[in-house]
């Protein structure tokens, strides 16, 4: 499913070039529960950006559901993005002038194929299933940080993705918060088979997923 | 369907989270469409006027003017210069033309202000020389009395026929005219013994016409005419009877020194002198609708900027560079369009209420041009904002804070 070959990405900050990840080969299964462990500045979020084709590697190449992205262009990467990626931050990314539900049903606006659901029962449905069906209606900024990420999570789910990105889901919310979020995603894996990979820095949360990736000054390392 | 709503509604959204700035962003559009409305509205109403005025004589009278006036062609400067040095009709060419065998009528014309005082009033207004067959020119409705009669005019009676809007001022009621006398410069008193309807023209409906033969008396004592109308009854003859009465002034005086026009010649020069005078204001109105466009630009530029992150939100779940640029495009036409639209709105209200003292005129091609030239601006100056929204990278704009 993701097939990454010595993938690299540098960038020049002022005159010093930073090697955000250098060489990286990996491959990711299909319905796998992965983490990719490493500290601040390892270069794991670059990482996750590549796989998420929110971010292009410098060289090397990546191949996601048996396409080369290298040849795609802005637009199917983006259509990529909308109908098989969802995205889950630290830091939620809700619009905040939007509701909740709203929040929820904007990739479907953005859909490039008609899609053979009604979206607008599917997106309550999540929110149901995830715990906040009462809570549609309001604005993010309206309610407490996990409810956001419950919401975020049904905005990721919305378009029935093959891959779900988290990039440190839990690193705004208190253990017990983020102990449920992770619960919800450890779920969606079993239940759906979603391929899901977390980026974070906490050993505790890694530990809960199946395969631990560890990356250290943007190379994998073996052991941690 | 689903996307165009959403976009539009995303559009409002903004505007009504940022009420005031967006108000203030539009009003440059809205002043600007409102000028070049009004303008417009101006051009075409005083334009239409003339061309009333033009139609209450008919097209079926020749017009002699001295000099080359109108349709003579060359610029406005011979124009005027071969007006300057030019003769002045007298009756001996009045008589010549009557000789005309295609003419209807012939009618000298000579006009005149003057300090006009009846027994009640005092007023300042046109006295004008004519003949007998004055009324055929302008079908003149009689409304009392009678029009000047032919020996009149041969025995320089001292006889008037008022207009409405003139009788009304010199008397209580216009109708009490017929049969007064008033003084005309205190040295020539003339009998009223006709009162005919206003036609529009403001110069005829606040005049007394007078036989020409009286005004040589004392007002007009060179005994010229400013101009001769020659009325011809079958329009296929226009042409001949032109050609004719140019031979007859040509025994008399050169080819530049007068000029026999069509009313449809004066209308074709009327019409191309409108149309750069509309141009002229156009270009005008334009600058404060480039300005208006300018300020579109610059706050979407700034919202562009106040909303980087969702931009990068939106781009992270799937929005092509395309959906973000149509997204603050909507905005800035919608932006622009809704200025427009308020700008026309106001033109519209005040073209009402000036209509009935001034002719003003707002027709469907003002409208759509309005509204086409606000989208237009929409379009165009959102573009270059929409553009550097669409082209920021997702990771970058999603990490701004």
């Amino acid at each position: 499913m993701i097939e990454l070959k010595k993938v690299s990405k540098h960038y020049t900050l002022g005159e010093e070039e930073v090697k955000a990840v250098s060489d990286i080969s990996l491959t990711i299964k299909e319905g796998e529960y992965a983490s990719i462990l490493g500290t601040s500045g390892s270069g794991k979020s670059t990482l996750m950006h590549i796989i998420g084709l929110l971010d292009q590697a410098t060289s090397g190449s990546v191949k996601l559901f048996n396409q080369n992205i290298e040849k795609l262009k802005d637009n199917e990467i983006s259509t990529i993005r909308n109908e098989n990626i969802g995205f889950i931050f630290q830091s939620y990314n809700l619009i905040p002038k939007l509701t909740v539900m709203e929040n929820v049903l904007l990739p479907t606006i953005y859909a490039k194929h008609k899609l053979d659901y009604d979206v607008q029962k599917r997106a309550q449905e999540l929110l149901e299933r995830i715990g906040i069906g009462h809570r549609a209606d309001f604005h993010p900024n309206k309610i407490s940080g996990g409810q956001q990420q419950r919401a975020a999570i049904a905005r990721a789910l919305i378009m029935k993705p093959k891959l779900i990105l988290a990039d440190e889901p839990t690193g705004n919310l208190d253990t017990k918060t983020g102990d449920e979020i992770l619960d919800l995603l450890e779920e969606l894996n079993d239940d759906l088979g979603v391929t899901i990979i977390i980026v974070t820095h906490e050993k505790e949360v890694a530990d809960r997923t199946k395969r631990q990736i560890y990356i250290r000054d943007g190379e994998l390392v073996k052991k941690y | 369907m689903k996307y165009a709503i959403s976009v539009i509604k995303n559009a409002i959204g903004e505007f009504e989270r940022n009420r005031v700035r967006t108000f203030l962003t539009s009003l440059g559009i809205m002043i600007g469409v409102f000028s070049v409305v009004m303008l417009l509205a101006l051009g075409i109403g005083l334009k239409n006027y003339l061309e009333q005025q033009f139609e209450d004589i008919g097209s079926n009278v020749l017009f002699v003017f001295p000099g080359q006036g109108f349709g003579g062609g060359g610029s406005f400067g011979q124009a005027f210069s071969s007006f300057a040095n030019s003769i002045q009709f007298d009756e001996r060419d009045y008589k010549n033309l009557k000789q005309l065998s295609t003419a209807d009528y012939v009618v000298p014309g000579y006009i005149t202000t003057k300090q006009i005082e009846s027994k009640y009033e005092k007023t300042a207004g046109s006295i004008q020389g004519v003949n007998d067959e004055y009324d055929e020119l302008f079908n003149f409705e009689i409304l009392a009395g009678e029009f000047l009669s032919r020996s009149d005019i041969s025995s320089r009676s001292k006889v008037g026929v008022i207009a409405e809007t003139l009788a009304d001022e010199l008397f209580d009621e216009p109708d009490d005219a017929v049969g007064q006398t008033v003084e005309v410069d205190s040295n020539l008193r003339i009998k009223i013994i006709g009162l005919v309807k206003d036609i529009g023209d403001p110069e005829q409906d606040n005049s007394i016409m007078i036989p020409y033969t009286t005004t040589f008396l004392t007002i007009n004592p060179d005994k010229t005419f400013l101009s001769i109308y020659i009325g011809v009854s079958d329009s296929s003859l226009v042409t001949q009877t032109k050609k004719d009465a140019e031979d007859i002034l040509l025994r008399r005086y050169d080819d530049d020194q007068f000029s026999v026009i069509e009313p449809s010649e004066i209308l074709d020069t009327v019409t191309q002198i409108f149309s750069i005078v509309n141009g002229v204001l156009i270009a005008i109105g334009s600058v404060s609708l480039i300005v208006g466009g300018i300020g579109i630009m610059n706050i979407m530029y700034a919202s562009v900027t106040d909303r980087t992150r969702e931009i990068g939100i939106r781009r992270s779940i799937g929005a092509t560079k395309s959906d973000i640029m149509i997204q603050f495009m909507a905005e800035s036409t919608i932006l622009s369009l809704l200025g427009g639209l308020v700008g026309l709105l106001l033109a519209g209200i005040i073209v009402l209420i000036v209509r009935p003292f001034f002719p003003l005129e707002i027709n469907l091609s003002t409208v759509l041009v309005s509204l086409g030239i606000s989208s237009v601006i929409g379009i165009f100056f959102g573009s270059f904002p929409a553009r550097s929204a669409a082209n920021l990278t997702p990771i970058e704009a999603i990490r701004y804070e």
